[in-house]
């Protein structure tokens, strides 16, 4: 039933507002933005925007955690863990899949990975319960396991150091080498504005000049 | 003539309790100032690889800031590191001990209310934790002056019903009321619940002798738990909420007993 208001109006209950709202919903999305995405929609051909929703549907339905690094696949075990020519001796921990592709663009590792999807932040809500660290104790306790070494790849702030420590002090006791990604200054970055954490980090684990 | 004008610029020192992420580069702080109390500010660009601020408002460190007066919030204009607490950052316990005075800070307090002395409080606390002072006795320490400072002192001695005096051994400690029943009263009331009485002793001492005092007092692994165990429930009554960071420092503690366990069986095996 009608009620007398113009459907393409953005009130509350309108498909538009509708849309406006689902978008505003994806995180970096602000009103405006909102907006423009949902009338950009309204502007396209049907199809394409059938294209979207297939996709959105399809990714929802078909994407799993890898079971074993519990990455997001759409099989499982996924790609990287059936790769028989990757070193299974190495495991590299990260907090995100997108953290996945960052490392595999610099093609510099070519063991394994972990995806814990989060790190320990108390001030969220996050404890070591939330994270997919049950799973990689399983994964290493495995007697078949021929991992020697973890390379704890979380953030270097506060939540992922924390994360990084409890991890090692977990993985002591099964004997594997547990090792953290080095930190220091950024390419591109001034001395002079570097803060006291990472300057003396840097100053710490200085390099002979090759 | 005074004006009622809010200044353009403030230069303030501050302790960053935590921060928020705020659209796809920028961030919202929240930090502990001595004159403001808590406030949130916006920090532009943080996220960005070249920030050359991002590193001086990690939670956990007191930084000097310049804050520019903005429509909402403040905005974040310079920001120098004053202390980082690197001996903090470089030990499980004391990190995870850390997390928690910073949470409880922030749960305790409500934004722009006014918090004369909670900044100072949590930086003594912070620096007696870089120090290597006992975990349990800065935490404790902590809570009771916290709880103190905000209104909340719990009553440990007289009890909460007939205002008797209660013996340590005769109390019964009930969090979600704040302090002690005597064993009569506590009939009455189904959730007490039995308190170790070493335990209360020592929060008693805790909460009416100076820090250094409180810190030659020696407590043992199995008196240190049941403490925290009482002031943590204590804790969750008052900001009405699970501390997620208490149950962090438990369970880092779990984690370095279970690992010393296993090193004492290898040992064992070695001989």
């Amino acid at each position: 039933m009608n009620d007398g208001r113009d459907p393409f109006l953005p009130g509350a209950s309108s498909p538009i507002a509708r849309l406006v709202e689902a978008f505003h919903r994806l995180p970096g999305i602000g009103p405006k933005s909102a907006q423009r995405l949902a009338y950009h929609i309204l502007r396209t051909q049907e199809a394409e925007a059938q294209e979207l929703a297939d996709a959105l549907i399809e990714v929802k339905r078909s994407i799993v955690f890898c079971q074993q690094c519990q990455n997001l696949t759409s099989r499982t075990p996924c790609e990287i863990c059936t790769d028989a020519s990757r070193d299974r001796h190495s495991i590299c921990v990260v907090e995100e899949p997108l953290d996945v592709l960052a490392i595999e663009r610099t093609n510099g590792f070519h063991g394994l990975y972990h995806v814990l999807h989060g790190v320990i932040s108390p001030s969220d809500g996050v404890g070591p319960e939330d994270l997919k660290i049950g799973e990689l104790l399983a994964r290493l306790r495995d007697v078949e396991t021929e991992v020697s070494e973890i390379i704890v790849a979380t953030n270097p702030n506060l939540e992922g150091e924390a994360t990084a420590m409890y991890l090692a002090r977990l993985l002591r006791p099964l004997g594997i080498r547990v090792t953290r990604l080095a930190r220091g200054l950024p390419a591109g970055a001034d001395l002079e504005y570097a803060d006291d954490v990472t300057l003396g980090r840097a100053l710490e684990f200085r390099q002979e000049v090759q | 003539m005074v004006t009622g004008r809010i200044p353009r610029v403030i230069r303030t020192p501050a302790i960053v309790l935590r921060h928020r992420r705020l659209g796809e580069a920028d961030r919202i702080v929240t930090l502990l100032t001595p004159g403001r109390g808590k406030v949130d500010v916006i920090a532009k660009g943080l996220l960005r690889s070249k920030s050359r601020m991002a590193g001086h408002l990690e939670p956990l460190t007191l930084v000097e800031l310049v804050l520019a007066h903005g429509r909402s919030m403040d905005v974040v204009t310079q920001a120098q590191t004053i202390d980082a607490f690197p001996a903090i950052h470089s030990d499980l316990d004391r990190l995870s001990a850390g997390m928690y005075l910073l949470e409880l800070a922030d749960r305790i307090t409500v934004e722009h209310a006014e918090a004369e002395g909670l900044h100072d409080l949590l930086h003594a606390a912070l620096v007696r934790l870089a120090r290597g002072d006992g975990q349990q006795v800065v935490q404790r320490t902590f809570e009771l002056a916290l709880l103190e400072a905000t209104g909340f002192r719990p009553e440990l001695t007289d009890c909460l019903r007939c205002s008797e005096s209660v013996a340590a051994e005769a109390a019964w400690w009930v969090p979600v009321e704040g302090g002690v029943l005597c064993a009569s009263c506590a009939k009455t009331y189904p959730e007490a619940q039995p308190i170790d009485a070493t335990a209360l002793r020592v929060l008693r001492a805790f909460q009416s002798v100076p820090y250094e005092e409180a810190g030659r007092i020696r407590l043992t692994d199995e008196l240190a738990a049941r403490m925290e165990q009482a002031m943590h429930a204590l804790m969750r009554a008052v900001v009405e909420r699970d501390l997620k960071s208490a149950q962090f420092v438990s369970a880092a503690r779990r984690a370095r007993v279970a690992g010393e366990a296993s090193e004492d069986t290898e040992t064992a095996k070695d001989d």
